[in-house]
């Protein structure tokens, strides 16, 4: 019976063509993968080049204050991509991949924005992850839908009974075949990305293939409890691209809706005026106490003083920047907290929803969601504090300019290390999947014992 | 065409499928989601608008009550712009959410407009956003094609549509009646939405309510109709066309999946690949570097502004920069502000232009694709699309180079040529200047140059009125019965 079911899988024309279209969708979203990657890596060569070329220029034009020199030079640091990005691109192509800042206040220069098109960030990318979450299932609903309904309405069903003991057989084997099929186009698309794309056969690139299997292994058995209900195949069909719509669109959206509603963050804007104002309002007051200030948050410096012969010293001027980000902190934390809560809540709810799951899952091993990205504002932060304790001294002491090894400042690199949180990876679109096939099973026993007798 | 036999074939589809429980169901619940879509997007819309005018209105009040002080501060403090979203962003999110809402300007500086909403969400936002118009450009066509897909097709499986075509109803009465039930179909999820639409629109009392609000809401609502009605037409035809309605349910269902998620990501791709943009570091270095040609204010032995002293001590007579009348350093400013604003400019423009023409590829396929024409559309009436912001940019640009070059005339008329540094108590003017600069004031597009940039839209909802009538002229001799 197998070889038989298998003959007319093979010879069924739309079925065959199914699957060639979801392999050239998944071809195409690898090529713009490969494409993404290649753009990130020319963007980290240019700033390194960048970043170099500047520093030579004005390292020639200040040869006799470090400190003006200290307030032009930026320095860059990298958030650093797996080559998984190009499977799920995620939140990459609207946060930076490289922050250029220098010594002064950081708070300014933290939340600056790439330049990208934003028709294309709202038209969206069709990566990988896009392939998945969205072409995946129409296919597997358009081998399925049918699949009992059909013989049905053409009159098969009845002749099947009354010839085998167990449709319920011949049933699985259908849907194992095509399972097969499908599972068959994912594997070979994920070899070939592991290939095409140089992806190192890590803990990542199988936890991400897991996930991946086992979204389609989700939709299969959600197939599996909608026939098991022995509607038509129009009826099916209906309630499978209902079910496909609110699964991949309406869901998510309304739970970005319902994070962005529970979290809102005002502070976002804080962070703008306040360290503004924290910096600026203080070349209207005195001098003694903005220095103090400085020396209680740096102890270390408090031998440095201002000379109170002068107008200005670059220890007053950088002093008052410290200010800047001093006033802003606590927006900035809140900022950081109410990301990191409109995170967590999504993460909350891809327990229930397993599109959504699926999508932030692949996005985090590729270090490509939110919180990666907050991940690497930390390090950005431990980054510039580093440059300015480094400078500090040299400033506040005039050190020569020439003294430096200047060539030494080349970018620095970021990456958070993996951590793949085991069964969280696949776990609730798993017990999702054996949900649905258990209902299934005990409805397809219920739908049968009521056909027999 | 014989209108009363049109209106009869409507009349049937509309009380054929409302027969059918499900109908009903699905009435409710598109009617539901646009509810919730419009409620949330018009608390949304509110909520970022008050907090955006709230700010504002802080950074009026702190500028105005900064202290006397050298101007050339007063340049360094600078300005804070916040994006205004416009009254009808709740019903067409479009852009809004990926692009920045505040941009802080200073001298010499041209900044990025920050903390986009796309910048503060994780990858949720990459799913969609459910806003009135998402709801209508995409998922009520799909409703239109399942109501639409089998109503001649499967006239002709039973056979009844011979009888239909015996009795003198030629195939064009046909198709328009069909479709024009359809069309009724949709005016039933539709008009609920235009209504709540209007009266949210009449609500928002948020102190922007600008000329043509209204135009563009009727406008787009217009335009909601007639894409309405290409798509009826469009699922009456295939269905027509189409062997069985099982054939016709996969076309139409293909059409949507198509026109929808496969086409304009690959459209996008193509822009990007025929006009590659530059990156921020790229972009910066290129400003950077033709500053320094032209003149590098901060170089001292720029030959530009070496040039510009020696003609000024030659004009005046005198012998060096201090000796002048006016305030030296703040000429050279004014100058460098100019040269180096004007760079900025040309590089902004060069680079919109690109993003222009990676648009027009997408806005190009919008000729084949009538989801493309209607998002446009929709975007630029609900006043979220990339005019809009790229106005907002250029807006906050000019507000930042006023504000530069007053303080510079500013410290060139009142700030003595002789004081040594911006502390000095001879170097401080009084806090009335502040209060003489303009606050910023985000102004809307006008409804004809919106109209103006969609033109093709436009265009290309009528091309593909006039095209599906002539196919269905030409079809129509050719209609199988059975």
């Amino acid at each position: 019976m197998t070889r038989l079911l298998l003959k007319n899988f093979v010879r069924a024309k739309g079925l065959m063509l199914g699957l060639l279209l979801l392999f050239i969708a998944g071809c195409i979203s690898l090529y713009i993968g490969h494409r993404f990657i290649e753009q990130n890596k020319e963007t980290v060569e240019q700033s390194a080049h960048f970043q170099q070329e500047n520093i030579e220029r004005y390292v020639e034009y200040n040869q006799s204050s470090i400190g003006t020199l200290l307030y032009y030079l930026r320095f860059g640091l990298v958030h650093q991509a797996p080559h998984l990005v190009g499977l799920a691109i995620g939140q990459r192509d609207i946060n930076p991949s490289v922050i250029s800042v220098n010594i002064r206040n950081l708070e300014e220069q933290k939340y600056t924005s790439a330049l990208m098109n934003p028709m294309y960030q709202l038209l969206g990318n069709m990566d990988f992850s896009f392939v998945l979450l969205y072409f995946f299932p129409l296919i597997i609903i358009a081998f399925c839908y049918n699949l009992v309904s059909e013989e049905k309405e053409e009159g098969i069903w009845d002749m099947i009974l009354s010839q085998t003991a167990q449709p319920l057989q011949m049933l699985s084997i259908k849907l194992g075949i095509r399972f097969a099929s499908v599972m068959g186009v994912l594997l070979l698309l994920l070899t070939l990305a592991g290939l095409g794309l140089n992806i190192p056969l890590d803990k990542a690139f199988v936890s991400f293939c897991l996930v991946a299997i086992v979204y389609v292994v989700f939709w299969f058995c959600l197939t599996c409890l909608v026939i098991s209900f022995h509607l038509s195949s129009s009826q099916n069909a209906l309630v499978l691209l209902l079910s496909w719509i609110s699964l991949t669109l309406i869901l998510p959206a309304s739970v970005h809706a319902l994070s962005t509603y529970l979290y809102p963050i005002p502070e976002a804007y804080g962070t703008v005026l306040e360290s503004r104002d924290g910096y600026h309002t203080q070349w209207d007051k005195p001098k003694e106490p903005t220095i103090a200030q400085f020396h209680a948050q740096y102890p270390q410096f408090s031998s440095y003083n201002h000379p109170s012969d002068q107008e200005f010293s670059w220890l007053w001027y950088f002093a008052m920047q410290q200010m800047g980000d001093q006033h802003a902190a606590n927006d900035a934390k809140v900022l950081a907290e109410k990301l990191r809560a409109r995170g967590a809540f999504s993460q909350a709810m891809g327990w229930v929803i397993p599109t959504i799951h699926t999508q932030l899952s692949l996005n985090s091993l590729s270090q490509s969601d939110l919180l990666h990205h907050l991940h690497f504002l930390e390090a950005l932060e431990d980054f510039h504090e580093d440059k300015r304790l480094y400078f500090y001294p040299k400033i506040f002491e005039n050190a020569a300019v020439a003294e430096e090894d200047w060539s030494d400042f080349g970018l620095a690199f970021h990456q958070k290390p993996l951590e793949i949180s085991g069964a969280q990876t696949v776990l609730p679109p798993l017990l999702a999947s054996f949900l649905l096939l258990f209902l299934a099973r005990m409805n397809w026993r219920m739908k049968m014992f009521i056909e027999k007798n | 065409m014989q209108t009363r036999t049109v209106g009869l074939l409507a009349k049937q589809v509309w009380r054929n499928t409302v027969k059918n429980r499900s109908t009903i169901w699905l009435f409710g619940v598109f009617n539901l989601l646009l509810l919730c879509a419009l409620l949330s997007g018009y608390q949304y819309m509110h909520s970022q608008q008050l907090l955006a005018l709230e700010n504002s209105e802080e950074v009026r009040e702190r500028w105005v009550n900064n202290p006397d002080k050298h101007p050339h501060r007063m340049a360094h403090y600078g300005y804070v712009a916040f994006r205004q979203k416009y009254p009808l962003s709740f019903f067409d999110f479009g852009m809004d959410s990926y692009v920045g809402n505040v941009i802080f300007l200073e001298a010499h500086r041209q900044n990025t407009v920050n903390f986009s909403a796309a910048s503060l969400s994780n990858g949720l936002l990459r799913l969609g956003e459910i806003s009135a118009g998402m709801v209508l450009q995409l998922l009520v066509p799909l409703l239109l094609f399942f109501w639409g897909f089998s109503l001649v097709a499967s006239e002709r499986e039973k056979g009844t549509l011979k009888i239909v075509l015996i009795q003198n109803v030629s195939a064009v009465e046909l198709i328009a009646g069909r479709a024009l039930g359809l069309f009724y179909l949709s005016t039933v999820v539709f008009l609920p939405t235009a209504i709540i639409g209007g009266i949210l629109l009449g609500l928002s009392d948020l102190g922007l309510t600008s000329i043509g609000l209204y135009g563009r809401f009727i406008l787009l609502l217009i335009a909601y109709v007639f894409y309405f009605g290409l798509l009826s037409w469009l699922a009456v035809l295939i269905s027509a066309y189409s062997s069985s309605s099982r054939a016709s349910l996969i076309r139409l269902i293909g059409c949507w999946l198509f026109f929808t998620l496969m086409l304009p990501k690959v459209s996008q791709l193509v822009g990007q690949t025929l006009y590659p943009a530059p990156t921020k570091i790229e972009f910066d270095t290129a400003v950077e570097e033709e500053l320094i040609q032209h003149g590098d204010s901060h170089n001292p032995n720029d030959p530009h502004f070496q040039a510009l002293k020696d003609s000024l001590l030659r004009a005046y007579g005198v012998e060096s920069p201090q000796e002048l009348p006016f305030n030296y350093s703040g000429y050279v400013m004014r100058e460098g502000e100019k040269l180096s604003a004007e760079t900025y400019q040309r590089h902004q423009e060069n680079l919109v232009g690109i993003y222009q023409k990676q648009q027009q590829v997408v806005r190009l396929t919008a000729m084949l694709n009538p989801y493309l024409a209607i998002k446009n559309l929709s975007m630029a009436f609900s006043g979220t699309d990339y005019s809009a912001f790229k106005d907002f940019q250029e807006q906050t640009e000019t507000y930042r180079y006023t504000l530069a070059q007053t303080m510079n005339e500013l410290q060139i008329q009142h700030i003595s040529n002789k004081v040594e540094s911006s502390a000095d108590k001879k170097a401080i003017i009084s806090r009335q200047h502040w209060e003489d600069l303009p606050d910023f004031q985000h102004q809307f597009l006008s409804l004809g140059q919106v109209i103006r940039q969609e033109s093709i839209s436009i265009i290309s909802l009528m091309v593909w009125g006039l095209g599906l009538f002539l196919v269905t002229n030409r079809f129509a001799q050719h209609l199988k019965a059975f």
